[in-house]
């Protein structure tokens, strides 16, 4: 008689991925991970809301790819977070345009992030909100508690806290290396390896 | 090194049918309360609806999925054209835990748990407490915002993100609530255009947002 192994926390895909089984994620079609992306429990992804006013007539039909959340890869994303596409009136019409999210962000546990764009390498603490259509550069740590407002842009390379966000400081030079993911990603799973010494 | 091609969300592991959310079964503790929804009002499949008291919900609003709403401490009252997005609480209980009940008002009737006027937005994660709260027409309940049990927000109030507002304060109406507790009053006069802001996302949330009222009633 055999036994089947007992179900692990995550779903693992074959693309590397882990996502948990408690995680919400509504309207997954248009939900894009780029690979070797870990999604915590009680995380929130708002996929539906997707934007109604196609980029683009296509000639040859079909279904258009209408990706309301595109996450990059080596993103961790921690519990209890929530991603939201930002929505706002545009040409008379209410619409919500894509939230993107580069490669190894960090993602605290609490947050909620409504911003149009997050580039690479980038460290959110807990318990940060990011208003809506903000765009974040590459390289930037958000402090925990913070709260960036609407249409913010945080430039590459800065250090971000309060409420209302402020820069306050720059990432050193020798700080770049922080930013990895790749450690991160093995210590969660079904099967986590213990980090290295 | 694979290129990182994006690939969508997995499905079902077995591969059969396309699951289109990942939405965990949450188990409806308390009550099953009774409700009064107008018809054309949205409330999505997964919105929690707890409590003894009555919940009523106005013309054209929306309830997100996994929005709360706890008539614990009485009744909930959401008015017209209201947006109550994920995670939100409406008729919280305070920090200690306990949920107020209100005292009545000046003609002797009870206050219900929570009011919201007409075309207020209550964001991701807000917690307005119950006892006799009331939200005027118009206000935005930040991301994360505490309000007080009792507190009484005036009409086109601005409260931004992780804001509280202490229990039993009483707000004037247009004020702004921001950075650590700072108040200011909005005197741009676009409440109007925000009302009208309000229902033409109202008109494009009714069509995303599966709506399934005949679960709570």
């Amino acid at each position: 008689m055999s036994r089947r192994p007992p179900r692990g926390e995550y779903i693992e895909t074959d693309t590397g991925n882990k996502v948990a089984r408690k995680a919400t994620l509504v309207g997954t079609q248009n939900i894009m991970l780029g690979g070797k992306t870990v999604i915590q429990p009680d995380v929130m992804i708002r996929g539906d809301l997707a934007r109604t006013i196609p980029p683009a007539q296509s000639a040859s039909g079909g279904p258009a790819n209408n990706t309301a959340v595109a996450i990059g890869r080596y993103c961790f994303l921690s519990r209890g977070c929530c991603l939201r596409p930002p929505g706002r009136m545009y040409k008379g019409v209410f619409t919500f345009m894509p939230l993107r999210l580069g490669d190894h962000v960090f993602v605290g546990p609490g947050t909620v992030v409504q911003a149009a764009q997050i580039g690479n390498h980038v460290h959110i603490g807990g318990k940060v909100v990011i208003g809506e259509f903000a765009i974040i550069k590459d390289y930037v740590k958000v402090l925990d508690g913070s709260v960036v407002p609407p249409n913010m842009v945080i430039p590459s390379f800065s250090i971000v806290a309060g409420q209302p966000a402020r820069i306050i400081g720059e990432i050193p030079e020798g700080g770049i290396e922080a930013f990895e993911l790749r450690d991160l990603y093995k210590t969660v799973g079904n099967n986590p390896q213990p980090t290295a010494p | 090194m694979s290129s990182a091609t994006p690939s969508p969300v997995p499905s079902s592991a077995h591969g059969h049918h396309k699951r289109h959310s990942i939405l965990p079964a949450v188990s409806q503790s308390g009550p099953k309360p009774p409700v009064q929804f107008s018809s054309s009002c949205t409330i999505a499949d997964s919105a929690l609806l707890t409590g003894p008291h009555t919940i009523i919900v106005s013309t054209e609003s929306v309830i997100h999925p996994r929005a709360r709403l706890e008539s614990l401490g009485g009744r909930v009252t959401v008015g017209r054209r209201c947006i109550v997005h994920e995670r939100a609480c409406l008729g919280a209980a305070d920090l200690q835990g306990r949920y107020h009940k209100g005292s009545p008002d000046k003609e002797g009737r009870s206050m219900g748990a929570v009011t919201l006027g007409d075309y207020v937005t209550v964001e991701v994660g807000a917690q307005v407490e119950s006892g006799g709260t009331v939200i005027g027409e118009g206000t935005t309940v930040g991301i994360g915002t505490r309000v007080g049990a009792g507190a009484i927000v005036g009409k086109h109030c601005t409260l931004t993100a992780n804001s509280t507002v202490a229990a039993g304060e009483v707000i004037p109406d247009y004020t702004v609530i921001y950075s650590n507790g700072l108040r200011r009053i909005d005197r741009r006069g676009v409440s109007d255009l925000k009302n009208k802001a309000q229902a033409r996302q109202i008109d494009v949330l009714r069509r995303m947002i599966p709506s399934n009222p005949g679960k709570f009633q």
